[in-house]
């Protein structure tokens, strides 16, 4: 594979931060600077030399294999090329990643996308808890972009999420949407138990949702237009990664009612 | 010098056009000829930037495949003076026209480095209930209405390398036979893309100059081509000219009006003749005002 390739030469015995560790950064500098790189979160750090073997010559892609789930904030700040990883990656997968491309053959931990204002990223297994939610200091969750899980992914996925899209291809956890303020979360295999709690605006999208809270109400079944742009803009951009177009007419769920209400889940009508 | 194509007498002129602000709008509905209605009624007096405020007119119709939310839909362009001049023709022309009519829809139609607002007035009609939904680089505006809801999307690029007042002026001795060419000059202009006639049915019978005796007055009857009125003023016709239709184009560029007035001026020249018309000449102000000329000789 072209570009600039880090190996994980062993299991890693303390937590790796990759912020900031993008193709447009590591282009600028030598190899041996590269190698100095400080990774670690401990007081004595970590040089991205000690931890990883490091091939190629720095490219628009970066590699990094054998990699497992001590590797946080992988993507971190991506603005542009592509990161592939082969292997797990920890928390803050994708954080504050404005663009670019990021692929994860693995699962991903705890705030997937978190912060993230543009690009796409695509985890080919499950993701943890918190997806396109937010951090302690934040005002928002996830504020753009594309997020594509092959998987599952967590519980309160898109906590005070303003945009961007979560595409799930398994189920999402409880409380999906949680605080949401926009944005679409469309979960192929089912949404959780009790989404939305205080969501304002946004859309969830799936075949069925466990349980509901009682302050969402049913709006009735829709042909709604939005849904043909939704379906057909995913197509042409995500090609085979997106959804499956819902049947035309949808049943409406809007909510929460404890909040603005402006929220909705969209269901197939049945 | 003039030549003759097909036994049509063409000037040695040129048509003068000005730089102009343009846009594209695409109107989906339900059905063709829902999106045909609201387009019609959107562009609905929208004939010359002088007193209608912008000109307008029907682009081309577009297949499922070619609208964002794969419905039929249609392509209109509004032409004005200036991005500013456009905005508050947009706001009303898509909040009178296309948000009231029944299952309607409406989204940039032209991509260009500048935009200019598309929903952002006509979203307040949600009176708050509006929400929006953010896809790439285009958002669109969801807004409650009594049949589900108005989509519409927040901005259109805009254009101001685009062009107003390419023309060409068709005169002959049988007024039906000369109507009946300058229609098939407008069939053949419309298969030409980005380009409009925004006059009715895209012919001009009241052709104009600039000016007039009366005060407040911009513009008046072009006297030298009215064929009542020849021999009592310097007239620009012949004794066998009965009549004179004139079909106005505007395009989003240079090269767009002139495909289209090289349509128009084959169109008549080829059946012309046999349904009556003698000459084809151009509306130009001795090629100092507007900043686009288009000589016939090279178009045909």
């Amino acid at each position: 594979m072209s570009g600039l390739t880090l190996r994980l030469k062993a299991p890693a015995t303390e937590r790796i931060n990759l912020d900031g560790i993008t193709p447009a950064k590591l282009a600028s500098l030598s190899t041996y600077e590269i190698a100095w790189l400080n990774v670690g979160i401990e007081k004595n750090g970590l040089a991205i030399g000690d931890a990883f073997d490091i091939s190629g010559s720095p490219s628009e892609t970066l590699t990094i294999e054998g990699s497992g789930a001590t590797l946080d904030f992988v993507g971190g700040g991506l603005d542009g090329g592509t990161i592939r990883v082969v292997g797990n990656v920890g928390a803050y997968t994708g954080r504050k990643m404005s663009g670019g491309k990021l692929e994860v053959r693995g699962n991903a931990g705890n705030f997937l996308a978190s912060g993230m204002t543009g690009g796409t990223i695509h985890i080919l297994e499950n993701a943890g808890d918190n997806a396109g939610g937010f951090m302690p200091g934040d005002r928002f969750g996830m504020l753009g972009g594309v997020a594509v899980v092959g998987g599952n992914i967590g519980a309160r996925a898109g906590e005070k999420m303003r945009r961007g899209t979560i595409i799930v291809k398994g189920k999402t956890g409880e409380n999906t949407g949680t605080r949401m303020i926009g944005g679409t979360i469309w979960a192929e295999g089912g949404i959780g138990p009790l989404p939305g709690l205080m969501m304002r605006r946004g859309t969830l999208i799936g075949p069925s949702v466990d349980s509901l809270l009682p302050t969402f109400v049913d709006c009735g079944k829709h042909d709604l237009v939005i849904m043909r742009i939704m379906s057909r803009y995913f197509k042409s951009t995500l090609g085979d990664l997106a959804p499956k177009p819902m049947p035309l007419f949808v049943q409406k769920i809007g909510g929460d009612t404890a909040a603005i209400g402006r929220g909705e889940i969209l269901l197939p009508a049945s | 010098m003039s030549k003759t194509v097909n036994g049509v007498s063409i000037d040695d002129t040129f048509a003068e056009a000005f730089g102009m602000t343009g846009t594209g709008i695409i109107i989906t509905a339900d059905s063709m000829k829902w999106a045909r209605i609201a387009a019609t009624v959107a562009t609905g007096f929208g004939t010359s930037v002088i007193g209608a405020g912008a000109e307008c007119g029907i682009d081309r119709e577009l297949s499922p495949d070619e609208t964002p939310d794969g419905r039929p839909g249609v392509r209109i362009l509004m032409f004005g003076f200036s991005p500013d001049a456009l905005v508050p023709q947009i706001r009303n022309r898509i909040g009178q026209c296309v948000l009231t009519s029944p299952g309607s829809a409406c989204y940039s139609g032209l991509k260009a480095p500048q935009s200019i607002g598309l929903g952002k007035g006509p979203r307040f009609f949600g009176d708050g209930y509006q929400t929006a939904k953010r896809l790439g680089q285009s958002r669109y505006w969801r807004v409650p209405v009594m049949d589900g809801e108005f989509v519409i999307e927040e901005e259109t690029g805009v254009t101001t390398d685009a062009v107003g007042g390419g023309n060409m002026l068709i005169l002959g001795n049988d007024r039906a036979g000369l109507l009946e060419t300058a229609e098939a000059a407008v069939e053949a202009i419309a298969k030409i893309d980005d380009v409009i006639t925004p006059f009715p049915g895209g012919i001009v019978r009241s052709g104009s100059k600039v000016g007039a005796k009366y005060s407040g007055m911009f513009a008046s009857t072009n006297n030298a081509f009215c064929p009542t009125l020849r021999g009592t003023v310097k007239s620009e016709l012949g004794p066998d000219t009965l009549a004179v239709l004139e079909i106005v184009i505007d395009g989003l560029t240079s090269k767009a009006v002139a495909d289209a007035m090289h349509a128009g001026l084959k169109a008549v020249t080829d059946t012309g003749a046999k349904r009556g018309v003698t000459r084809i000449t151009a509306g130009n102000y001795g090629g100092k005002l507007g900043q686009h000329h288009y000589h016939l000789k090279d178009l045909i």
